[in-house]
């Protein structure tokens, strides 16, 4: 009866969060209570818990890199490296679109998707005024290569944070195996918009000497601050790359930076914890809990004895299901709970396997999915709906169709490519 | 002391006035913000100097302040010169999020005043009587009275 009441709660939890009805943190949060309340989850298990509980790895991981971002944006590098590529386009639409796209999509992989786009948007609109350019298509362009970007590394996206704490992989591991296919997947994107945003384009070579007379330099707030920045970030990287030697996790990691660059950049904290997304780590907290109580009344074990089951030892049709379910789902419903859901049950249905690269791939069909699906609608990603919101204050409005029918094909590209890619990396060649 | 008694004659404009002879009057009187009038001469609403700002500085700079360093004074003029073929009906915000307007009777106390001010975030509050603009009261008119210089060090 437990169960069922379980399963009750955690289903109007998950709808509730899914359309919107009332806000994700209160809707997470009511979840989890009801989930104390059924005696499933105590405080043990909320707070203590590794398999169950909230995973902390996840929360100080996202508040470290928050408080990194919250410093380094008030240096300009963003605004800088925006101008500086459109100039070195010479002001050609197509060109500049494709900096901006290759900009935004590395960004994304060591920063969050929101933040990216956050900074990228406001100068790539200055830029299409400039150059005389319909700025609708350069927004979208852009969050649809925040998205794909922020694929590639395990901080790129906060779903991949979720599936490297719960798999155990590491930075490298997300580097080595999605990387190089977000590297062509950029370049997929690249030509998308190519032909999708044809007339778009148009140069207008008058305008140009406008876009030059902009000094990049000026953007650069604080120098200082930068170099500062600059030489942390490079540390986090690298301890990021290096936590498996070196045995810090990369939450310590990501907490250290935070902590050297605070005390490094001298600002006061209502600064750096001003880009702190508070609601959003308590979202998390809450959808740990709720999840950590489906796998306490075993909900989560029948699911991956079944799916291990009817997988057997085809493990590419495993990652096929996988893939495409998980893009069609985070296209519609928020990728960070279906994935906190999900990752329990992949981390069963992987450690049942025989530890071939095949039956791993199931972690990157997952992230692979999850990460691209959120292209597919307006609603899919934190990123578009962030993206709509400026281009709507800044009286171009984009509906959610007029995003979703650019979105659309390019999740659905994007996801066949990245089957293309786990079926010819972990089995055709494997 | 009452509104009316505060009263200054104060600038006024219609919805039809043009944008640049609006932001000139704001600049010429050194006045905060200028009362909007229907054609009957009654208070349509209270148009701020920071309205004509927030039309003439397009959002995106708004929104990264850094933006607003890398113009050149070329692109800062042809900014201001979004303003020529405006009219006052322009840079108003949109009905729907326009606040309750400032206004207030001719015999509304200081504390009225005062309370308007504060609860519209509003420079200033017209004063009418008999529907008509008698003229206005500004922050600092009201704070002069609120706060007299007893002790005559003003220059």
């Amino acid at each position: 009866m437990t169960t069922v009441l379980v399963l009750v709660a955690f289903v109007s939890a998950y709808v509730l969060i899914a359309t919107e009805r009332i806000h994700r943190v209160a809707a997470a949060l009511s979840g989890a209570a009801a989930m104390v309340v059924l005696g499933v989850v105590d405080a043990h298990v909320a707070f203590f818990s590794e398999d169950t509980g909230v995973d902390w790895n996840v929360i100080f991981l996202l508040l470290g890199m928050m408080v990194i971002v919250g410093v380094l944006r008030r240096t300009g590098v963003f605004e800088y490296a925006a101008i500086w590529a459109a100039k070195r386009a010479g002001g050609r639409p197509f060109a500049v679109m494709v900096m901006l796209i290759v900009i935004t999509a590395i960004a994304s992989a060591l920063l969050d998707n929101v933040t990216t786009v956050l900074l990228i948007a406001p100068v790539s609109l200055l830029v299409c005024e400039r150059i005389g350019a319909p700025p609708v298509p350069f927004l979208v362009a852009e969050v649809l290569a925040s998205n794909i970007g922020g694929t590639a590394t395990l901080i790129g996206d906060p779903p991949n944070i979720i599936i490297a704490s719960r798999s155990g992989l590491s930075f490298n591991d997300f580097v080595l195996n999605l990387a190089p296919v977000v590297v062509v997947l950029v370049g997929v994107l690249i030509v998308m918009c190519r032909v999708m945003f044809a007339s778009a384009f148009a140069f207008h070579p008058e305008r140009v000497a406008a876009l030059m007379k902009l000094d990049e330099r000026e953007a650069l707030q604080d120098v200082p601050l930068l170099v500062r920045s600059g030489i942390v970030l490079a540390a986090v990287l690298v301890g990021f790359v290096s936590h498996s030697v070196i045995d810090v996790e990369p939450s310590l990691v990501a907490l250290l930076g935070a902590g050297a660059l605070v005390a490094l950049s001298r600002l006061d904290p209502e600064d750096y914890l001003a880009d702190v997304e508070w609601g959003t780590l308590v979202f998390f907290m809450g959808l740990f809990v709720m999840v950590g109580a489906l796998v306490e009344v075993g909900v989560i074990g029948d699911l991956a004895r079944s799916a291990t089951s009817a997988v057997g030892d085809h493990y590419f049709l495993g990652s096929t299901v996988l893939v495409f379910a998980s893009g069609g789902l985070s296209g519609i419903v928020d990728n960070i709970p279906y994935v906190a859901t999900m990752s329990p049950l992949v981390a069963d249905l992987v450690s049942a396997g025989d530890g071939s690269a095949g039956s791993r791939s199931a972690w990157w069909a997952l992230a692979l999915g999850a990460d691209l699906g959120g292209n597919a609608t307006a609603v899919g990603a934190s990123a578009n709906v962030v993206v709509l919101g400026i281009a709507a204050r800044n009286g171009h409005p984009i509906s959610f169709w007029g995003f979703t029918k650019y979105g659309l094909p390019v999740a659905a590209v994007t996801i066949v490519v990245a089957w293309a890619y786990l079926a010819l990396r972990y089995f055709v060649l494997a | 002391m009452r509104a009316g008694d505060l009263a200054e004659p104060f600038p006024v404009v219609t919805l039809g006035t043009e944008a640049v002879t609006a932001a000139r009057t704001i600049g010429d009187h050194r006045v905060p913000g200028l009362i909007v009038c229907e054609d009957d001469g009654s208070p349509h609403t209270v148009l701020g100097g920071s309205q004509v700002l927030r039309f003439l500085i397009p959002q995106y700079v708004q929104d990264d302040p850094a933006l607003a360093r890398v113009y050149d004074e070329d692109s800062s003029d042809q900014l201001l010169a979004a303003l020529s073929t405006r009219t006052v009906r322009d840079l108003l915000p949109r009905r729907q999020d326009r606040h309750e307007l400032p206004v207030v009777d001719s015999d509304a106390t200081l504390l009225e005043i005062a309370a308007s001010m504060a609860r519209l975030h509003s420079p200033l509050v017209a004063v009418v009587d008999d529907g008509r603009v008698v003229g206005a009261v500004t922050v600092s008119r009201l704070f002069e009275h609120l706060f007299p210089d007893v002790s005559g060090t003003t220059s």
